[in-house]
Order: structure tokens, then C-alpha cells, then sequence
């Protein structure tokens, strides 16, 4: 492809603002159109960048020529955008958690594939310098055959009494921590090791929210004998900034890794690596990539860069609307755990 | 313009940093007292430091009261403050949404500030012109730092490099103008995209911008890279842009030995850095050239 990607964004919150500025920055993208409720955000959008603007998804795919669009709604909203997108026959690169149910995930997974379209989902942690090392690490051996791992995630984002408004508000919405923040330690569990084949002793806490959870623990299985756990809790305000931790214990050793810094415990040398018995580690400037243009963080532009690459050399894409829909069968399987054990109390 | 050739940063006391939890917990506790605080400031003024930096996060103020309350002490420091503070309108856009932010930021002044004013007269959030309402809220930051001799008044790099993806002038050149104009100050610019951050100044016609950037010996949050950043560099006219280094140890990445003997090549015109401990902070003066005796 020769000329430059025409891209629209349909959702300008925090994530399709930064989408923008990293898409804008490439040298074979151009952000033409954006769609947003907020009058605020378009007004501004239009008056001082000069790309179109519009309230809807609508008005966006009617009012421009698109090759592209970065969609970044709340995910309850997504299906009804996509079904139109995929009319129109534009590439797709979706906010995490992509949808709600994983039948949903399922329709726009084959459609846009049989269409020869590129889908893309925005687990960022895919791009991560930190993760993208590890696995790499667990992929060829290092700590032996993968026996147990621990995917967490923390942060402070729920800290105080919340209202009942917001889209964050009900799981009809999107909101919650299973969708919200699971969604990611789920997602990194899969990038290691494919999605798990069943949950069990699950247990969805409330903090804060009134109608959602806050915390998400729970046990993953798969047929072949690994087993792990997640625990997600986003009411803990010692954490400034969310943070995924992910641990994995091997025959030869075990790996502790999060966006930052890993630690690798061996039980022999590895003299390729350079690693002694023993604790080694290793930090982000060990290993960072380095990218033409940074916003967020190294990873952000590294996806979305992918992206484009996807659409315009064919590049195989890392986290596809499939993938995305493997880690919403997890989400269902722990909703579907914990209203058990519920009803099992209740009895 | 001149600004120092050392600046004592915060990161020491604030950032978020990659080392162990236990250290980091052992860390905050230290600094959420304000007379440690002070004392690491004592020590890195003892070592010759007559420049600060310190971002609006919501324990600058109480440090601000602090060197206020002894004029004879703290009078002569120059102040480079960094705007704003991030988290706080990351989280408030969280619980609020963008529109939601914005009117409680702007609502949080009261009835009788400016804000309340226009408010009162039925101006709507989302009419309000963009370029008087950043104004509005660099006002509201700068608010921390007054009484105070503010050099430099530093925009932080999330809303720098977001905006500069975007492509348009308006925004830098309105920030530039409010903050000669309203502060007496220089405008400063945090970026971790110097080289490109630089070639749009020139060709907007932007001069006399302090430009803050990680500058390391590899490369660590540099973007498009390390090679790029010294060629820039080496071309850079100091007195039209003169560069501030920051991340001169990559996160303790590289010696400070090392990386002070690699930023003293280099065509910098100062260097930011933080530390705690008084031999540490008197080591880094002694190796950056150029610093007072």
C-alpha cells in the first residue's frame, strides 16, 4: 500500500485521545474523523486539529473515507458499531474488553476474518518490553515445563463510595472489575499459555461499588495438567498506578515479571543468557524497544504501529478479535463460578 | 536567559520507581514527613543547589509554605515548577468523565473566582474557548508556587507529546505566550520526543523554550532513539532552546560517574536530577561541569 491509511476514531475518552496523537504521529496515518457524545471534546477536536467531527459512529462512517477506525466506546456499545463497520468493509482495531459476551466476539471474529479484514484488540500488555521477554523466556525452556502460575493485578482506581452513575456503574455497561481490569490479567494468562479450559472457586468481592465487584480471585485450569490463579483487586489504594504482576513456576526455575522489572530464579546456570543459578534480574532498561514516537508508554505506540503494519504489509496480528474472544469465555466462566458458589450458599 | 545548571528534581520524594516494593513502602513513609522532605532539600542546598523543580502534585503546596515561611533561608532559590500533576485528572476523568473533570475543576474555585463568574453568567463547559480555558487551569496549578521566583514553568510531558502528535501549533504557541506574559517566567516543554518536539518549534516559529528530555547514555526513553537525540543535539542553537536533561541515570541504569562524564559531552545547557541522601546529592554536583563551586 502506497498512500497514506485514512483513520477515524470513534470514541474520544482517555484512550481514543491517545490513540490519536500516536495513529496522527505515524508517517502513513492520518487521523480524518473523530466521533464523540461530548460536545466539548469534538468542539475542540475540530477547532484546533481540523478533522471531522460527529456525535456518532454514524455520522463518522457517512461523513468520511475511512480505511480504518480505532474504536474506543464503551463496550456495550460495541457490537452495534461493529456491525456497521464491518458493513462498510473497515479494518478494526478495538478497546479491551472488545465485548460482553463472547458470542458477540465469536460473529465479528469470522466476519471481519472471512472479510480479510485486520482485527485488532488493545491488550496492551501484548506490547510490553517486560511480558514480550518473559514469555519469550518461557517459550524456549528456560524454566522448564510451565507447572503454576499467579496473574495479579492491582491498582487504586475504586478507592471511595462511587454513585450509581457512569457507564462503569452496571456489568450491562461494561463496568466492574472482571471487565475492566481482569479482562487484562486474563488476557496475559492467554498470551502465555492460551485461554484455560475451566475456573473454579471464584470469588467476585465488592469494595466500594454497589452493583459490580472489586475484586476477582479464582483458579485456571487446562486439560493438560497446568493450573494457575488470578487475583485483581482495583479498591487498593497502595497502588498509584495499575500494576500486573505475573508469576511462573517451571521445573528449572521460576519467573516474576511485571511491567517493570522481572526476577528469574534458576536451578542451573543458563550460560546463552548469561543467568546464574540463582536469582537474576533484569529491569525495563535491560531490554526496552524503542519506538519512532512516544505518548503513554513504549507499548501504547508499539500496538498501535502494529497495527497499521498489519494493514499495510500484512503483518500477523498479536491480539486478534479471536484471542479477545477466548479471554470473554474466561470472564463468563468466573461470572458463571461465582453466581454458583452464591446460589450454593443461599442453599 | 539563563536558567541553573543544576536543578534538584522530586522524584526521589514522588516517583514511582522500579525497584522493590519494600523499598518503595520504606521510601513513602520517610517522605509523607514533611520535615524529611525538608532535610534532603537542606542537604541538596547545602551542596550548592539554587534550583528546584517541583510538580503540582497535592503535596507541593505544603512544601511550598515551607520555604516561604523562611524568606532569610530559601529567599535566593529559583523555582521551576512542572504542571500539572497527571494523576489528578486521571482520576478524576475516571470517576467523571471529560465534561464532568473539566466543570469540577473549574467549580472547585467557588462562586467568586473567575471560573464561578462565567459560570454564574451561563457560559457552558463545553463552549468555553480552549485556549482561555488551559489559561484557567495553568492559573490554578501555578497557585502552589506564588510569592516564589519562578524561572521556568514546565509542562509535563503526557500533555507535551500528546498534543504534539496532533500536529498543531495553537496550543504550544498560547502556553508559551501565558507564560511569559502572566509569570515573567521562560515556558518550558517536558518531552520524551525531543528531536521531533524540537523540528515543530522551529517550524512554528516557537523561540526561547526550555525543552526537558531524558538524555542517557542508552537511549532510555528517547524516542526515536539515542542517535537521533545527539545529532539534534549537536546542531541545537542553547540560547534559543536550551535543553534541561533528565533521566541522566536511567533509572539507575547507568553510574552516575558514567552518566555525567556522557551528559558533560554533550551540548546541555542544564540537568535535572533527584536523589536523597547527602552523598549522593553531593556526588552528582561534583560531576555535573559547570555546577556552582
Amino acid at each position: 500500500m502506497t498512500t497514506d491509511l485514512k483513520l477515524g476514531i470513534i470514541g474520544a475518552g482517555r484512550m481514543g485521545i491517545t490513540h490519536f496523537s500516536i495513529a496522527n504521529a505515524h508517517d502513513h496515518a492520518e487521523v480524518t474523523g473523530v466521533a464523540d457524545p461530548s460536545k466539548l471534546v469534538t468542539t475542540m477536536m475540530g477547532k484546533y486539529t481540523g478533522v471531522g467531527t460527529y456525535k456518532d459512529y454514524k455520522g463518522l462512517l457517512k461523513g468520511e473515507e475511512l480505511d480504518a477506525v480505532l474504536v474506543c466506546t464503551p463496550p456495550a456499545h460495541n457490537p452495534e458499531i461493529l456491525d456497521a463497520v464491518l458493513e462498510r468493509r473497515l479494518h478494526a482495531f478495538v478497546e479491551k474488553p472488545f465485548m460482553l459476551k463472547s458470542s458477540d466476539g465469536e460473529r465479528f471474529a469470522a466476519g471481519f476474518d472471512a472479510a480479510g479484514l485486520v482485527n485488532q484488540v488493545g491488550y496492551v500488555n501484548r506490547w510490553n518490553d517486560m511480558f514480550t521477554k518473559a514469555k519469550a523466556f518461557v517459550d524456549e525452556g528456560l524454566i522448564g515445563e510451565p507447572l503454576r502460575f499467579r496473574s495479579e493485578m492491582f491498582s487504586g482506581t475504586i478507592v471511595r463510595d462511587v454513585g450509581e452513575a457512569g457507564w462503569r456503574a452496571t456489568h450491562a455497561n461494561g463496568g466492574g472489575a472482571v471487565y475492566e481490569m481482569a479482562s487484562h490479567a486474563i488476557d496475559l494468562i492467554a498470551y502465555f499459555f492460551g485461554a484455560p479450559d475451566s475456573v473454579g472457586g471464584t470469588t467476585l468481592s465488592k469494595v466500594y461499588s454497589k452493583q459490580v465487584e472489586d475484586i476477582v480471585a479464582s483458579n485456571l485450569f487446562y486439560d493438560h495438567g497446568l493450573t494457575g490463579s488470578i487475583y485483581v483487586n482495583w479498591s487498593d489504594a497502595s497502588f498509584r498506578k495499575p500494576t500486573n504482576k505475573f508469576e511462573v513456576f517451571g521445573k528449572k526455575g521460576k519467573i516474576q515479571v511485571d511491567q517493570h522489572g522481572m526476577k528469574i530464579f534458576l536451578a542451573e546456570a543458563n550460560e546463552a543468557h548469561g543467568f546464574k543459578q540463582g536469582w537474576n534480574q533484569l529491569y525495563i532498561t535491560d531490554v526496552f524497544s524503542s519506538v519512532p514516537f512516544y505518548v503513554r508508554g513504549i507499548e501504547y505506540t508499539a500496538q498501535l504501529f502494529d497495527f497499521v503494519a498489519s494493514i499495510r504489509e500484512g503483518k500477523p496480528v498479536r491480539c486478534t478479535f479471536a484471542d479477545a474472544t477466548a479471554d470473554l469465555r474466561v470472564m463468563e466462566q468466573l461470572f458463571a463460578d461465582d453466581a454458583a458458589r452464591a446460589a450454593g450458599d443461599a442453599a | 536567559m539563563t536558567i541553573d545548571r543544576i536543578v534538584f528534581g522530586d522524584n526521589q520524594f514522588f516517583g514511582i520507581n522500579h525497584m522493590s516494593q519494600d523499598k518503595a513502602q520504606e521510601r513513602a513513609e520517610r517522605f509523607a514527613k514533611l520535615d524529611n522532605v525538608m532535610a534532603v532539600y537542606d542537604h541538596a542546598i547545602e551542596a550548592g543547589i539554587e534550583g528546584i523543580m517541583l510538580n503540582s502534585n497535592d503535596r507541593a503546596k505544603g512544601i511550598c509554605d515551607r520555604f516561604r515561611a523562611e524568606p532569610e533561608k530559601y529567599g535566593h532559590l529559583r523555582w521551576y515548577p512542572s504542571i500539572p500533576y497527571p494523576h489528578k485528572y486521571a482520576s478524576m476523568v475516571n470517576d467523571k468523565g471529560m465534561v464532568g473533570a473539566v466543570q469540577e475543576i473549574l467549580f472547585a474555585q467557588g462562586a467568586k473566582s473567575a471560573f464561578g463568574k462565567m459560570l454564574k453568567g451561563g457560559m457552558a463547559v463545553a463552549t468555553l474557548d480552549a485556549v482561555k480555558l488551559m489559561k484557567m487551569l495553568v492559573d490554578q496549578e501555578m497557585e502552589i508556587y506564588h510569592d516564589l521566583d519562578v524561572r521556568v514553568v514546565f509542562l509535563q510531558n503526557i500533555i507535551v507529546d500528546l498534543m504534539l502528535g496532533y500536529d498543531v501549533a495553537e496550543p504550544f504557541v498560547a502556553y508559551c505566550e501565558h507564560i511569559r506574559k502572566k509569570y515573567g517566567a521562560y515556558p518550558g516543554l517536558i518531552t520524551q520526543n525531543l528531536p521531533f518536539l524540537r523540528r515543530k518549534l522551529i517550524e512554528w516559529g516557537i523561540e526561547d523554550v526550555v525543552i526537558c528530555a531524558s538524555i542517557n547514555k542508552i537511549g532510555y526513553l528517547q524516542s526515536p532513539g539515542v542517535e537521533e537525540y545527539e545529532a539534534v543535539l549537536a546542531e541545537n542553537d542553547g540560547e534559543k532552546y536550551p535543553i534541561m536533561a533528565m533521566s541522566t541515570l536511567a533509572s539507575g541504569a547507568v553510574p552516575a560517574p558514567e552518566a555525567y562524564e556522557y551528559i558533560n559531552r554533550l551540548n546541555v545547557q542544564s540537568v535535572v536530577f533527584g536523589a536523597s541522601s547527602p552523598g549522593n546529592i553531593k556526588q552528582s554536583v561534583s560531576l555535573i561541569e559547570g555546577a556552582p563551586a
